[in-house]
């Protein structure tokens, strides 16, 4: 494995990790200034229910709290895009196993998210 | 004082407020790229006996900032060559299990004994760190091949042990694994802690998703604080390569003491959310 193949991983990862964080932040920098220009109300109000068809409704009528929201779920989903992008790295470099400890991984984080969601 | 302290109470949302949240952010952002520690350790207290926020959103907003600090960091470190994403995953299969394990093992143990030995154990690590330090025996990393990780059998145990406080505690593992990564498997302090800023998120996103089903992780809280937290872990990284290992490992002992504080403080007040 050359040196050329391995900075190109490493690129990948870094690709992945930086904007997937970006995209996400810029998302809730938005969601937070149309907020803030209609007047957000109180922070303690009842939570609303937890649902993607909500948000994407939201997101296409440019609600802000929507939006924000938005951002927030893409900033969670980022951890498991770069165990993703390892999985990938590792598996063009031929290193197999840490093909199959990013897998792992990958796997046990998806398990608990959906045994906890599920509970 | 009282009116001024009901106004911070209320959460009525203002450009003042979400300023304040976003300074917040910035500070705990690059505390925690520094330290490879998220930075949620500062931000649950606060927004808690600051603000009033409920803890499960407190906690919530929290795992979403430490998901920020180890995305936002992440990705300088990785560039720069510091990170070891071998290590780093090799250690976080161990994590994740355990936090697992900690999960199951919730009902049957005492949180508040746990917090006090976990203090123990962050206070024994700081004050080591801090006479290495003394020592000056802190050498700055020289790439990838300066030098070898020991003790890896070791290491994975410590990992594992991570993830059950992390589970049990609601903790992230830097606090752990930065010190189990620096002194017991003999990695440089600043790869240490940018490893453990590319494993924090990982582990933090599990739980980080139960608490947003449970619509713990409020918008008008957690996206000013995280927008924060994205730009101090930026400045942070920045930092890291202008500061000496030497001042980086007082830094993060100073943050291990209050951490062992807080962990002291929450058991003795029934802190941790059942």
């Amino acid at each position: 494995m050359n040196e050329r193949s391995r900075d190109t991983g490493q690129r990948a990862i870094v690709f992945v990790l930086r904007y997937g964080s970006l995209a996400a932040t810029l998302l809730m920098a938005l969601g937070l200034a149309i907020m803030l220009s209609h007047g957000a109300g109180t922070a303690h109000d009842a939570p609303p229910h937890v649902s993607l068809a909500r948000l994407w409704v939201g997101a296409i009528g440019f609600e802000g709290d929507e939006i924000a929201e938005c951002g927030i779920l893409l900033m969670l989903l980022t951890p498991i895009s770069r165990v993703v992008a390892a999985v990938g790295v590792f598996l063009a470099r031929r290193e197999y196993k840490y093909v199959l400890v990013s897998l792992g991984v990958l796997a046990v984080v998806l398990v608990s998210i959906g045994l906890a969601l599920g509970a | 004082m009282l009116g001024f302290r009901n106004r911070l109470k209320s959460l009525d949302w203002t450009w003042f407020k979400f300023t304040e949240l976003l300074l917040l952010g910035i500070v705990a952002g690059g505390v925690g790229s520094l330290t490879g520690i998220g930075g949620g350790l500062i931000i649950t207290p606060i927004l808690t006996l600051v603000y009033g926020v409920p803890i499960h959103q407190a906690i919530g907003t929290s795992l979403c900032c430490v998901i920020a600090t180890s995305s936002g960091a992440a990705a300088s470190y990785v560039e720069e060559h510091l990170t070891d994403i071998r290590l780093g995953m090799t250690l976080e299969l161990a994590t994740t299990m355990g936090a697992v394990g900690g999960s199951l093992l919730a009902a049957h143990l005492s949180r508040e004994v746990l917090a006090v030995l976990f203090a123990v154990m962050l206070s024994y690590a700081g004050v080591s760190m801090v006479r290495q330090a003394l020592r000056g025996n802190t050498p700055e990393p020289q790439g990838a091949d300066s030098y070898a990780v020991r003790h890896l059998p070791a290491g994975l145990a410590g990992s594992g042990a991570a993830g059950v406080l992390s589970g049990l505690l609601g903790v992230g593992g830097g606090p752990i694994k930065v010190p189990l990564m620096y002194l017991v498997m003999g990695i440089p302090f600043k790869v240490a802690t940018a490893t453990s800023n590319f494993m924090i998120g990982v582990t933090a996103a599990a739980s980080a998703f139960v608490y947003y089903s449970h619509g713990d992780i409020r918008p008008l809280i957690t996206a000013p604080t995280a927008v924060g937290v994205y730009v101090g872990a930026g400045l942070g990284t920045h930092l890291m390569r202008r500061t000496p290992s030497r001042w980086l490992i007082m830094l993060f002992s100073c943050v291990m003491f209050y951490f062992a504080l807080s962990m002291v403080w929450e058991s003795l007040h029934g802190g941790f959310p059942r």
